[in-house]
């Protein structure tokens, strides 16, 4: 019987002990979500982690890293379960309803001027009503990568980019421009045509906010008619385009398949690792003949949450995190633009590759800004993907999705 | 009534195991059907009350009832192929033949993966441009011309499915041989010599002993295949255009991509109440059979 009386006691034990949470020890703890950039494997979160807390003894980082297209989903359900990392890298574009769900800490109320001062102007993106709510860590641009053995002269605009595709096209060798219309964590290519077609996805309030979807007027269904004729009726894209989505794109171009690809800076570092021999060079995102040229411009920011404990410790690893040669190994290590002035005028950046991103920048348009982004971008790619697979005609599917759009976030 | 000293310690034992059901199971189950009645927040935290207004909504959601209905027609297909293929599988597996535990393990392997593995191996394996399938059935003559599996609705649903079964088929196989290899060889022997063929012996005898196995599997399957996240949310990501979406995977664009907890919470709830009422339907024919 006592035998018995004492495994029970054990197992309760045991029990007991599995709910305590590990009692640590004195030393400050921060945990940071970092997100899996597609570029070349490489170790930079490790090597930060290494570097800081060597500087800052007692100070420990916990590092999480999250690949892209699970990233929003897994940070919300660990807002929702009150286990919010201190800080976490996040799409920009998400930050609204972040923000809206009261777990965003505004970056000035704890970080010295000096520390905003230090990014170029269209990195800071998460600048809402005056307040910086995300710390900019990636920025890119988006251009034309082309075969430079089949084209000599890139095509700057869709009617060119058009003939070269004609041009080069080899039926079941050679596709002359990719396409994707497989879900992604971005709304890719259908921005980059809206945007060179000054075409935009919300009408602006004269307040600045965002109001009604207006995708579905003249310069949202040419730019969706356009790449649906680039599939069906021109047929110089990949077939079956709904199989694909960026990542099987950029393969496709680094098998050799493709003579075309509208993507960012990391494909760059992509090429180098995985098709050195290939022949490529870079130009400005191509746009529709008569309308302004415009591309894609992306940032993502670090954004600590409300609930980190230990502000003056994040404040430390973000001014640590911040220097020159971290931030050239990031945007070298991931292929992307320089976020801080200082950066930007390294020589890394003065190259035939990296002077189409640099040189679009002042005209770049970014994601809009709206707390209901992912119900738009899930929306907006079940419209293409009807277009291109010709389930619907394009109007019909941009009317159908504003509609569902404008329902979604309340707008009249 | 005097308990034992035995009976009790049987209490304070049972405790552990009684919060952690009610703790992971019991409360979850109560949040969300609370939440199913509630407007929520973007964090799933309750602010309002929303009565029937997130079933009323799903109700009139005709994406909703398709999906609802392509999840019946996705399990019975898939459930009904898993049955019968499993069968003959099982019954090819109980034949005496060389190398036949060779062949029994290997057939475990598809159902021994994890499986978002296998979806994420099935994924590449359909890709039209490097996959596998498409070269075989092309070299092999089989098939010149073959379908870009995952671009157009029907062929990606089609192509789900079989990933399901695939996964799915090795459970069959194995717990429809190990109810064979229950069956006495007497009964086929007695079969034999009041003259019965194959066929014969195998409705007669086969079918009957092996119901209450088939009924139990198939209930076990139909609650696991209506509930299959992993291949549709990999091998498709529910395209293209939410057409091999199941209402597993609409429930979870739903709650964690939209972050719409209350009518998150209602699908779920329809699932759990569709799933339930299958269970009990069942469980009367099982009990009877077994009876």
């Amino acid at each position: 019987m006592r035998r018995r009386i004492a495994l029970a006691a054990g197992a309760a034990l045991c029990i007991g002990l599995l709910a305590v949470p590990a009692l640590g020890g004195g030393a400050v703890s921060i945990r940071a979500v970092w997100m899996e950039y597609d570029a070349r494997y490489n170790t930079f979160w490790q090597q930060l982690k290494k570097d800081f807390e060597a500087a800052n003894p007692g100070i420990t980082v916990d590092t999480v890293i999250v690949p892209w297209s699970e990233g929003h989903d897994r940070l919300v359900t660990w807002i929702a379960g009150n286990q919010a990392p201190d800080l976490a890298i996040v799409g920009t574009r998400w930050i609204l309803e972040f923000n809206k769900m009261g777990v965003v800490e505004p970056v000035d109320t704890f970080m010295p001027k000096a520390f905003t001062h230090k990014f170029i102007g269209p990195a800071l993106e998460a600048r809402i009503g005056g307040r910086l709510y995300g710390v900019p860590v990636a920025l890119s641009a988006r251009a034309l990568y082309y075969r430079s053995d089949l084209i000599k002269t890139p095509p700057r605009t869709w009617q060119e980019m058009l003939a070269v595709a004609q041009r080069v096209a080899k039926p079941g060798s050679l596709y002359g421009i990719g396409v994707s219309g497989k879900k992604f964590a971005e709304l890719t290519e259908y921005v980059y045509y809206l945007y060179g077609n000054g075409g935009d996805f919300f009408v602006t309030n004269p307040d600045g906010s965002y109001g009604r979807c207006r995708v579905n007027d003249a310069a949202g269904v040419e730019a969706l008619q356009f790449m649906t004729d680039l599939v069906n009726k021109y047929k110089v894209t990949e077939p079956n385009v709904a199989e694909n989505d960026r990542g099987t794109l950029q393969d496709l171009f680094l098998a050799g398949k493709l003579a075309m690809i509208e993507t960012g800076p990391w494909f760059g570092g992509m090429i180098q690792e995985r098709a050195k021999s290939l022949p490529f060079a870079v130009a400005p995102m191509p746009h529709n003949q008569g309308k302004p040229q415009h591309t894609l411009l992306v940032t993502d920011s670090i954004i600590v949450f409300k609930s980190a404990k230990h502000k003056d410790a994040v404040a430390k690893f973000l001014e640590f995190a911040y220097n020159d040669r971290h931030r050239l190994e990031f945007d070298k290590d991931f292929g992307m633009l320089p976020v801080v002035k200082t950066v930007a005028r390294n020589a890394y950046f003065q190259t035939p590759f990296y002077r189409p991103f640099i040189e679009q920048l002042p005209t770049a348009k970014p994601w809009p800004l709206v707390a209901e982004w992912s119900k738009v971008e899930d929306v907006m790619w079940d419209a293409v993907t009807s277009a291109l697979l010709r389930a619907k005609s394009p109007r019909q599917a941009l009317t159908d999705a504003c509609r569902e759009i404008d329902q979604a976030r309340g707008v009249k | 009534m005097r308990l034992s000293a035995q009976e009790r310690l049987a209490y304070p034992l049972l405790v552990p195991a009684a919060a952690l059901i009610g703790a992971l199971i019991l409360y979850p189950i109560g949040a969300t059907i609370v939440t199913a009645f509630a407007t929520t927040d973007k964090l799933g935290r309750i602010v309002g009350v929303a009565g029937w207004r997130n079933f009323q909504a799903l109700a009139a959601d005709p994406a909703f009832w398709q999906i609802f209905r392509r999840t019946f027609v996705w399990t019975a297909i898939a459930v009904a192929v898993k049955t019968t293929a499993g069968l003959a599988f099982a019954l090819l597996l109980n034949l005496p033949f060389h190398g036949r535990r060779a062949v029994r393990l290997l057939t475990v392997i598809p159902w021994a993966l994890p499986y978002p593995i296998s979806a994420m191996i099935w994924q590449w394996t359909y890709n039209s441009q490097f996959g596998l399938l498409n070269r075989f059935l092309q070299a092999t003559g089989l098939w010149p011309h073959p379908p870009a599996w995952l671009a157009s609705p029907g062929s990606a649903f089609a192509a789900n499915l079989i990933v399901d079964i695939w996964i799915g088929l090795p459970f069959f196989a194995l717990v429809f041989l190990a109810g064979l290899q229950a069956i006495s060889p007497e009964y086929h022997e007695a079969a034999a010599i009041d003259g019965a063929g194959a066929a014969a012996r195998f409705a007669a005898v086969t079918l009957p002993f092996l119901r209450p196995v088939i009924v139990m599997a198939s209930l076990l399957s139909v609650i696991w295949t209506f509930n299959d996240f992993s291949v549709p949310y990999i091998v498709t990501k529910g395209g293209p255009i939410n057409t091999t979406d199941i209402l597993v995977t609409h429930l979870y664009k739903t709650a964690f991509q939209f972050l719409d907890f209350g009518p998150a919470s209602a699908i779920a709830i329809i699932t759990f109440l569709t799933l339930l009422a299958f269970s009990l339907l069942y469980a009367r024919l099982y009990f009877r059979e077994v009876g």
